[in-house]
């Protein structure tokens, strides 16, 4: 059987907001197969990581820093919140292992997979999800090491750990210490099975165009012409202002990334986001995530009130995917992008509350990303501004 | 847009359900062949043949090997079937994952698994890396494991497989042990009237997963493997045709009479098409009021003409839903295999396209599939789409067309018409695309662009025609009676501060439907000051007496009467007597069309007429280019 406990606290100094967490824990205690640890990049993650070293000898421990906090089912926790979510399952398996990002983040990747199941104890096991979180920049190389061991063939979820100000500070934890240029990786073979979703909360506007060249993260034309020229276009002149000069875009942005069509069902298309950086100097547009030339990218647009019911959508549909069925919900866990967030502005304690409607008010942790790795249509991939959610069952 | 969101969220939940039912119909299907299989067998025959041939299916492997462990020799276990004979009797030596499968779990490997302990007798291929499932058996009251392996060049197992594995696993041991276990033959039935019932019930789920609930026929996806099969067998030189049958007003049905008598309907006609198809034909409902008939094997064209024909024919025989005399009528769509088309969702399709043809041209008719037809269906998607994405770019604009003192020529008003500036600037008017934009339903929004747009400019316009010149809004009879659209129009208007310098046209058509435009829509308008005027007067339904009951405060009298006015009498006499009626109601009057000097000077001369519009005075024109004119400021007179 599977208990799903989360507990959240907030204070000014880790310290103290540890204290609190240990008399949280104090007064529901549980056994932990498995702790999630998301928290304000203000704390000491060292510290963090000990304090639950210690209360969790035997379990498996992945974290890292979280935007601006985190949420559960008690709301939304901001500034200076530290949030833990336990999972008590003695029929599972779990392990997690951290390494540091080298030169080939794809080996790095897939020696953390194998070190994972190792501490698991399920060496050479398909897993039945695999969780990441690791530091923003390499994502897709590093899902290229993970799909090199198990293809498509079981989830891979996560999230690019976060600061509250892009400026660098993020962090990743696991068992074995904590890092900035990181990748942790655990391992979940849960008793009471999973389900997971992963979806964007937004819609195409109706222009595209082809990616004619590109480097990376940067697109340099998009149907020949600059791209940053093309985008402006497409959003009736959303960076007027920083075509000639270039800069930071990030903020005026957030509700018009571009898409890649991965799929369709029954004629309607999915997309995958990319959040857009800067402009560079000759109309290059530079992105959180790798487009590929000869990518038809499409224009879309957001809307504050769908990005905060979507959290909630995305929470029932991981729920929906559980193999016994919605009811057998004992918690789960939710990446909502950063970048979301920053759109939703005061609105995220609505984010939270239709989470934990959705979640039918059971135990739910989530945190705030700057970079977001899901299935989408039965392929393991990193987008941005996507919301990704994991249920637990009993 | 927020449609769109909630239709692919639907949709995907849709066809997972629907796969999973389909997928867990098959597998369930070949699952409990392998039990009957265990359970039939004399129990001194090998009972694993049936049960590899079923699972070996499901889990597309390509050996399957049963391990019990080894009396009187730990850490190893003895094959005692595999599909391969060589491997029975081989001994291997235990592994971690063996001991997991052993202990209960059901184990699916990636790549790089430690196989070191496996026989010799194992195909080398098998023996490095190989894909395996490992799912826990209990075996001769023994603790035993199933493993399957998969050829190295295959992907390996998946979650999927995990999942269905564990209830296999379940069910096959116990199976094994009631065997084993020489049960009582009362115990024997009990477990074969088991696996009766879960063939039943698996009967029933796969006749659920493949068939629509109301009618009993087969579903959208059915249809489609059906059709694929047919497909499949048809014989070089053999025809097939697709009929696609689409139930006209059958929303009218439901709303008047009730979804029970829809449904009956709906269940009615089934029985009728189902007694007048052959054995070989295939007939299903695809959706709400569409079916679709294959039939197979035709010979001429004319028969297929003669079949649907008949078949219409019974389909569209009146009858009584409770005391309810229905009338139903259907629109068919006909393609042909091989000519339209090579699969079944070209069929389809094309179908689709003729029904759609025959339902314009005359509801409850037939219509054949012509490629002139699917080069128009392309079109009109195209012009959609353009429609879409110009709503979404606020591709349309407002034009304004005077209209002036013939006498004077100061502008006294304007008429404000729809403009579309496409994505090649080139700009269209309303007859281009406000008949398809008004079938998608895309009116209102381009309404309020337009709208926007001369609200949006009111300022300047006021800086070069002054504040006394009234604008008409062109309202279509729908959206005149449609009280929602009308109270935002309304609203908005009302919002610029000066309700009063609008007017909405609305034609003699609308005006004759009065009934609930009297009510609610002319109270709104009189409410809030807007002006109303009658669009096209003399082509229309206008009853005098209606004339009387409405407060309206323009005519504009139709082209067709002002057209060559100076020379046409019997229009002369009717513009008379037209405005003989307005100067009594105190309504005021336009000339519309006026287009050569020798109509306004029969106007001036002849009548009391005072204002008039058309290309004479004034051609319309994009009110950015109204503004950005050079042309000197025209304020009206009176202000």
């Amino acid at each position: 059987m599977v208990r799903v406990k989360s507990f959240v606290a907030t204070g000014e100094t880790t310290p103290e907001t540890l204290s609190r967490l240990a008399e949280a824990l104090e007064r529901d205690p549980l056994g932990a197969s498995f702790v999630y640890i998301f928290h304000d990049a203000l704390h000491d993650s060292d510290a963090i990581l000990a304090f639950a070293r210690k209360r969790f000898a035997d379990a498996a421990i992945l974290g890292g820093t979280s935007c601006n906090g985190v949420m559960s089912e008690a709301g939304l926790a901001e500034a200076g919140s530290i949030g833990l979510l336990v999972i008590e399952d003695p029929d599972g398996d779990y392990g997690a292992a951290i390494v540091k990002l080298e030169a080939n983040a794809a080996d790095c990747a897939e020696q953390a997979l194998h070190d994972a199941l190792e501490r698991a104890g399920c060496a050479g096991e398909l897993p039945e999800l695999i969780w990441l979180y690791q530091a923003p920049g390499r994502e897709e190389e590093v899902i290229e090491g993970l799909r090199r061991v198990v293809g498509d063939r079981c989830p891979i979820i996560g999230g690019s750990s976060a600061d509250n100000d892009v400026a660098g500070q993020w962090r990743q934890l696991a068992n074995d210490g904590v890092l900035s240029d990181g990748l942790a990786i655990g391992v979940l073979f849960s008793s009471g099975g999973i389900g997971f979703a992963f979806q964007g909360g937004y819609e195409p506007s109706g222009e595209s165009g082809v990616v004619t060249q590109s480097r990376g993260r940067r697109i340099v034309t998009i149907d020949g012409a600059p791209a940053a020229e093309v985008y402006n276009r497409w959003t009736g002149g959303l960076l007027d202002d920083k075509i000639g000069s270039g800069g930071n875009v990030l903020a005026s942005t957030t509700m018009h990334p571009v898409g890649m069509d991965v799929g369709k069902i029954e004629g309607i298309t999915h997309y995958l986001l990319v959040h857009l950086d800067a402009v560079l100097e000759d109309g290059v547009l530079s992105t959180f995530a790798t487009i590929d030339e000869g990518t038809r990218l499409y224009s879309m647009k957001g809307e504050r009130s769908r990005l905060v019911e979507r959290a909630g959508r995305v929470a029932a549909a991981a729920a929906a995917e559980l193999p016994q069925g919605e009811d057998s919900l004992a918690g789960g866990l939710v990446v909502y992008c950063a970048g979301c967030m920053m759109a939703v502005g005061d609105e995220m304690p609505e984010v939270a509350r239709a989470v934990t409607r959705r979640f039918g008010e059971k135990p739910f942790l989530g945190c705030f990303t700057f970079g977001e790795q899901g299935t989408m249509l039965g392929r393991n991939a990193h987008g941005n501004l996507m919301i990704s959610a994991i249920a637990f069952g009993k | 847009m927020e449609g769109s969101e909630e239709l692919r969220e639907a949709l995907v939940a849709l066809r997972r359900e629907n796969d999973l039912l389909r997928t867990e119909t098959t597998h369930a299907k070949l699952l409990l062949t392998a039990l009957e299989a265990v359970l039939s067998v004399d129990s001194r025959d090998d009972p694993f043949a049936g049960v590899f041939s079923a699972l070996m299916t499901v889990f597309e492997s390509c050996r399957a090997i049963v391990l019990i462990e080894r009396d009187g020799s730990a850490g190893e276990l003895e094959c005692i079937a595999a599909d391969s004979p060589a491997l029975v009797g081989t001994v291997w030596g235990s592994s971690r994952l063996f001991e997991k499968a052993l202990a209960g779990r059901v184990v699916a490997t990636i790549s790089d698994s430690d196989v070191s302990s496996w026989p010799d007798a194992l195909e080398r291929d098998f023996r490095i890396g190989t894909p395996a499932l490992h799912m826990p058996l209990g075996v001769r009251e023994k603790r035993g494991l199933l493993l399957l392996l998969r050829a190295p060049d295959q992907p390996g197992f998946d979650r999927a497989h995990v999942a269905l594995a564990k209830k296999f696993s379940l069910l096959a041991s116990h199976a094994l042990a009631a065997r084993q276990a020489h049960q009582s033959e009362a115990e024997s039935h009990r477990l074969k009237r088991l696996t009766e019932q879960l063939r039943i019930s698996q009967a029933a789920l796969s006749h659920r997963a493949n068939h629509d609930q109301l009618t009993g026929l087969p579903n959208r996806a059915h249809i489609q493997e059906l059709v694929d099969n047919a497909i499949a067998r048809c014989g070089k030189g053999k025809r097939m045709a697709l009929a696609f049958i689409d139930l006209d007003d059958f929303k009218r049905v439901n709303d008047l009479h009730g979804h029970a008598a829809g449904d009956t309907l709906l269940k009615t006609i089934a029985d009728r098409v189902c007694a007048r198809i052959r054995d070989t034909d295939i007939f299903g409902r695809i959706s709400g009021d569409e079916f679709v008939i294959v039939l197979d094997d035709i010979d001429r064209r004319q028969d297929i003409s003669e079949m649907v024909s008949r078949m219409r024919g019974d389909l569209c025989e009146p009858l009584w839903i409770d005391s309810a005399l229905i009338r139903p009528s259907a629109s068919i769509g006909v393609a042909f295999y091989p000519a339209h088309g090579k699969d079944y969702e070209t069929l389809r399709r094309h179908a689709d396209i003729a029904m759609y043809e025959a339902k314009k041209a005359s509801k409850g008719s037939i219509a054949f599939y012509r490629r002139e037809l699917g080069r128009r269906t392309s079109e009109r998607q195209r012009l959609e789409q353009r429609l879409l994405r110009a709503l979404e770019t606020g591709a349309f604009r407002c034009a304004l067309q005077q209209k002036v003192d013939i006498r004077s020529r100061a502008v006294v008003g304007f008429e404000a018409l729809m403009r579309w500036i496409d994505e090649d600037g080139e700009v269209h008017a309303p007859g281009y695309f406000l008949k398809l934009a008004g079938e998608f339903g895309l009116v209102d929004e381009m309404t309020d662009l337009v709208v926007g747009d001369l609200l949006d400019h009111l300022k300047l316009l006021d800086a070069r025609f002054g504040t006394n010149v009234r604008y008409s809004i062109n309202v279509s009879p729908t959206q005149a009676t449609h009280l929602p659209f009308i109270r935002k129009l309304v609203e908005r208007l009302h919002s610029s501060g000066r309700p009063r310098s609008f007017i909405l046209e609305l034609t003699e058509e609308t005006i004759a439907a009065i009934g609930p435009l009297q009510r609610q829509v002319l109270p709104l308008l009189r409410e809030a000051g807007i002006g109303l005027s009658i669009d096209d007067f003399g082509t229309g339904y206008s009853s005098l007496a209606t004339l009387a009951d409405l407060t309206v405060d323009e005519l504009k009298i139709d082209r067709s009467l002002i057209s060559s006015i100076h020379s046409r009498p019997r229009s002369q006499s009717i513009l008379r007597a037209i405005e003989s009626m307005s100067l009594a109601l105190g309504i005021s009057m336009v000339a519309e069309g006026v287009e050569t000097a020798e109509e306004n000077l029969y106007l001036m001369a002849h009548t009391r007429l005072n204002i008039g519009q058309g290309y004479l005075f004034h051609r319309p024109e994009l009110l950015a280019d109204i503004l950005r004119s050079p042309q000197a400021v025209q304020r009206n007179l009176c202000g």
